[in-house]
């Protein structure tokens, strides 16, 4: 059996069973075209009253756009009542082929599903022969909204009492994806807000910094966070509740306090391992570095209010009472001496650590020190275990052992710190749906500032004045480009080439002109510069071939588009997309005529230069 | 048998029993209950007693045997073997149900012509459009296109402008080579990237990327443009705000829409207009109106053409049979295996 099934049996059999006019969508242009060669010998004519009829309806077509008279593909239209309509055509042939099927001329229309979007025209049936779709490189299963997109341009209202979706396998065709497509509701619609450089360039023209959040909550990203926020305040406040009978005990934070009472409780064993990671003379200070005692640290010096260990830390930590009354936290490695000196305090559970009454006093005799003070010699030990008896002692810190409220704490804590735990992931989540956006757009702020596009007060300076009209991809490496001065002077066909390798972000390959030395030079720079600004912006493929399609286009006013199409493999409507996006990359920089006269003159002399021939019959 | 005997036995039947017995018989009776459905069965019952009284008794028999066959544990399993087994042998009673290739042939044709007139759903957005904005979500091919010139229609009557964007060039170009018929040449206007014509007229069509720029020099003041009188600013194909690339855009052009303008949003089907609609009564003055219906103007039926040649319906049903995507025509799942197994390389897994 066929892998699928051929073109010519198709048509013969849409015929018979009278559902033409068809739409049959094939996986990629090059089936497109195969299928319409295989009709060249077929014996499908169609009766001359009909060919009369395409015949006539073309020839109208033909007067508005010219270009399409030598088509190769006309004769099979004429004869046979088929075509082919993909993105590798001239706009003015799909149009003609639009207008044609309008007016229900042909047969069938073999497109591609890559383009089932621009296919606009309805017809009786439409053909499915596969399940899955091109994107950017990689194959990927039609969504339900696909399908339905495809499937519905069957069944013309006026026309057809019913609308007919026929599938037919191909290799690797998964029914059920098409099957689920066809009877499935169409999948939500997630927003992809993004914040690009031009973006916030006008905003902060038209807005005061201050507004912007606010504009930026009114996006439909920011709507679908809110949502998103809102569940889980749902959540949280539900969690809140759960936590009611876990309030404060004797201690306010009985939870964490219990948390690190049994952590050290049970890790006794462990505790000691990671003390004897530590270097002797390191293991040998620890014990001396209690509650109290004068240390000398980088910087000054300071009284010790409290040792713990944390997560994430190698060594212990010290809480550390520095002048000017700051409290910071050092690992037990920056501590630089030991003095002979200690001061007695009763120890709190909770920060500082102390009374207020004896932080006051500690920091005024902090102050009160003598500038040289004795200092502790200490016995470093290699082979003996000093250790275990700090542990004892570290337990005997926490007032746990002794609480009355004990039993309580060891019954709820698993309970309480499970919830607790929840309610601070849903709390930083939820604070992070409420202000990535505002995040994103601090970050492109100050990357803007970097350049120098903005004040530090996020004012436009004068670069940012002109560099808010550029609002296209690669917008930065664009402005940063005309900043550097690389295009002064340039040949219009210099320019519009390197803004060609920008504009085209397809990768197909094929065979091209050689480039000229300016143009290689000049995108040598381009590459540089890209590069450079990778961290800021993706870089563009740069692709020089095409870059030198579109500089001999416009250096070149004696070559006919017949004459380009022959210098490269690309198919005409991919080299009039390329002229079309360029064009339109052109008239932006055109915009700039006040700041960059020069650059704009060369600009618009390139979009007259490039609008000829059949870029000036087409719309 | 008297009536209170039948509404008797048939209130002693299964539920499932009832909707086989109604089919075709009553219209619809898949929205019934239990209770509604007998009521209807009893109904038509005056037609045809014999008919259904002789119906119903089959389809008791026909359980009984299926129940004496095994417990209902078991009952499974037989059938999950034999779809394994035998592709070729579908359920006898699900042949029996699953739509002809004839009957499903049937109907196609050209109808009569017809004065048109607007479904109501297109009324609808019409006259919420006076007042507020409106989201339409509704199938591919339903007539988005009908309500987009009224509205303009109506719009340019008033003296406001109207402003139309789709996502393509193409579909630019087409629109202004449609709207122009419609309306006349000197009250279109087209621009897009390269291209500006006749861009003072009271209804322009662009790109949604130039609108948006439209709308940013307008916030900082540098043009013009009449967005004083801007009345209505239509965005077709607004699915693209979930576009990976451009979506944004259409995001941008909403926020900035000038406050005294009504905005139509035409979708084809999306799942969650309704978030669309929401976000809109969010951030404008006015709640935005929804306007969402799944059917299509014209119904589509879905077939399965064979390498070979032949064809079959695709589903058991004669429409799609939405919601239920397993319920394949018993041809169309043989002739597919088939096709697999012919095709796939031996030893290729297939889902």
């Amino acid at each position: 059996m066929p892998p699928s099934i051929h073109p010519v049996d198709l048509i013969t059999a849409l015929r018979h069973k009278h559902l033409t006019p068809a739409i049959v969508f094939l996986t990629s242009r090059r089936a497109c075209d195969e299928a319409m060669e295989t009709f060249d010998h077929a014996d499908l004519v169609l009766p001359p009253a009909r060919q009369e009829a395409i015949a006539v309806a073309l020839e109208r077509v033909m007067t508005q756009h010219p270009s399409i008279a030598e088509h190769p593909l006309i004769p099979i239209v004429r004869r046979v009542g088929i075509a082919a309509h993909h993105a590798g055509h001239l706009p003015s042939w799909k149009i003609a082929v639009e207008e044609l099927m309008r007016q229900g001329h042909l047969d069938a229309v073999f497109a591609t599903t890559t383009l089932a979007a621009g296919v606009d025209f309805p017809a009786r049936t439409v053909v499915i022969t596969q399940s899955s779709i091109r994107k950017s490189r990689d194959f990927t299963d039609l969504t339900i909204g696909e399908v339905q997109q495809i499937a519905g341009r069957a069944g013309r209202r006026g026309k057809d009492h019913v609308g007919f979706a026929i599938v037919t396998p191909s290799p690797y065709i998964d029914l059920m994806v098409l099957t689920k497509g066809l009877t499935g509701q169409p999948e939500a619609i997630d927003s992809q807000f993004t914040i690009s450089y031009p973006m916030v360039l006008n905003l902060l023209k038209a807005h005061p910094h201050e507004q912007i959040q606010g504009i930026l909550a009114k996006s439909f990203a920011q709507f679908q966070l809110n949502q998103r926020a809102e569940l889980l305040e749902q959540k949280l406040d539900a969690l809140h509740g759960q936590m009611e009978p876990f309030g404060p005990r004797v201690c306010t934070d009985w939870i964490t306090q219990w948390h690190t009472f049994d952590h050290a409780r049970r890790h006794r064993h462990t505790r000691h391992q990671t003390h004897r990671s530590e270097s002797p003379e390191i293991s040998a200070r620890l014990p001396f570095l209690t509650p109290g005692r004068v240390v000398g640290l980088g910087r000054g010096r300071g009284i010790v209010l409290r040792q713990y260990r944390s997560k994430g830390q190698k060594n212990s930590m010290l809480t550390v009472l520095r002048p000017d009354n700051a409290v910071t936290e050092c690992p037990v490695t920056s501590v630089k001496e030991v003095y002979d000196r200690t001061y007695d305090f009763a120890e709190t559970p909770t920060y500082p650590w102390c009374s207020t009454g004896t932080f006051d006093r500690l920091s005024h005799q902090l102050e009160e020190l003598p500038p040289r003070l004795p200092v502790l010699p200490i016995l470093v030990s290699t082979g003996l275990e000093p250790l275990s008896d700090a542990i004892v002692q570290s337990l005997g810190d926490f007032p746990c052992p002794t609480c009355s409220s004990r039993p309580a704490c060891q019954k709820d804590f698993t309970t309480a710190s499970r919830l607790r735990q929840e309610q601070q992931r849903h709390t930083k989540s939820i604070q992070a749906l409420r202000t990535s956006l505002w995040h994103r757009f601090q970050e492109r702020v100050e990357v803007l500032q970097k350049f120098g596009y903005l004040s530090p007060a996020t004012q436009l300076t004068a670069d940012g004045e002109w560099a808010r009209l550029i609002r296209i991809d690669h917008s930065l490496l664009i402005t940063e480009l005309i900043r550097a001065e690389a295009f002064t002077g340039a040949d219009p066909s210099l320019l519009a080439g390197v803004l060609a390798s920008l504009a085209h972000d397809d990768d197909r390959p094929g065979a091209f002109p050689r480039i000229s030395p300016g143009l290689s030079s000049l995108l040598g720079q381009v590459r540089k510069l890209a590069e450079s600004l990778s961290p800021y912006e993706d870089p563009p493929l740069l692709r020089a071939d095409v870059a030198a399609l579109v500089e001999r286009w416009i250096a070149d006013p004696t070559l006919t588009w017949i004459g380009l199409c022959r210098l490269t493999t690309m198919a005409e409507g991919d080299i009039y997309r390329l002229l079309a996006r360029t064009l339109e990359f052109l008239s932006q920089v055109q915009a700039l005529k006040f700041t960059h006269p020069g650059l704009a003159e060369s600009t618009s002399h390139a979009i007259t230069l490039i609008r000829r021939g059949v870029l000036e019959e087409l719309p | 048998m008297t009536t209170e005997e039948l509404e008797k036995l048939l209130a002693q039947q299964p539920v499932a029993l009832l909707h086989r017995l109604a089919r075709g018989r009553v219209h619809r009776h898949f929205r019934a209950g239990k209770r509604r459905l007998i009521e209807l069965l009893l109904q038509h019952s005056s037609q045809n007693r014999a008919g259904l009284e002789s119906d119903l008794q089959t389809l008791i028999d026909g359980q009984h045997a299926r129940s004496d066959a095994g417990s209902s544990r078991i009952r499974r399993a037989p059938v999950i073997v034999h779809k394994k087994a035998s592709p070729r042998g579908a359920e006898p009673d699900s042949a029996e149900t699953a739509v002809s290739l004839s009957t499903w042939l049937e109907g196609l044709g050209v109808p009569s012509p017809q004065p048109f007139v607007p479904d109501p759903w297109q009324s609808e957005a019409l006259s919420a459009l006076n007042e507020t904005d409106v989201v339409i979500s509704v199938p591919t091919g339903s007539g988005k296109t009908y309500v987009a010139v009224e509205a303009a229609r109506r719009a340019m009557e008033d003296n406001r402008s109207v402003i139309y964007t789709s996502p393509l060039k193409a579909l630019s170009n087409t629109k202004y080579t449609e709207f122009s018929r419609i309306f006349g040449p000197e009250k279109v206007g087209i621009l897009t990237g390269d291209r500006q014509e006749n861009g003072q007229a009271p209804l322009l069509i662009m790109t949604t990327e130039i609108l948006r720029n439209l709308l940013y020099d307008a916030a900082s003041g540098e043009i013009d443009v009449r967005l004083d009188t801007l009345g209505l600013v239509i965005l077709d194909e607004s699915q693209y705000l979930a576009d990976p690339e451009r979506g944004v855009v259409w995001e941008e052009t909403i926020i900035f829409c000038p406050g005294q303008a009504r905005l139509l949003l035409l979708s084809a089907s999306i799942g969650n207009p309704e978030d669309i609609a929401d976000w809109l009564t969010s951030i404008r003055s006015t709640v935005c109106r929804l306007v969402r219906h799944s059917k299509r103007t014209v119904p589509l039926r879905a077939g399965y053409l064979h390498p070979n040649g032949k064809l079959t319906p695709l589903f058991r049903t004669l429409g799609i049979p939405y919601g239920h995507p397993s319920q394949l025509h018993p041809e169309a799942t043989r002739l597919f295996h088939e096709y697999e197994e012919e095709t796939l390389p031996a030893g290729r897994p297939r889902r």
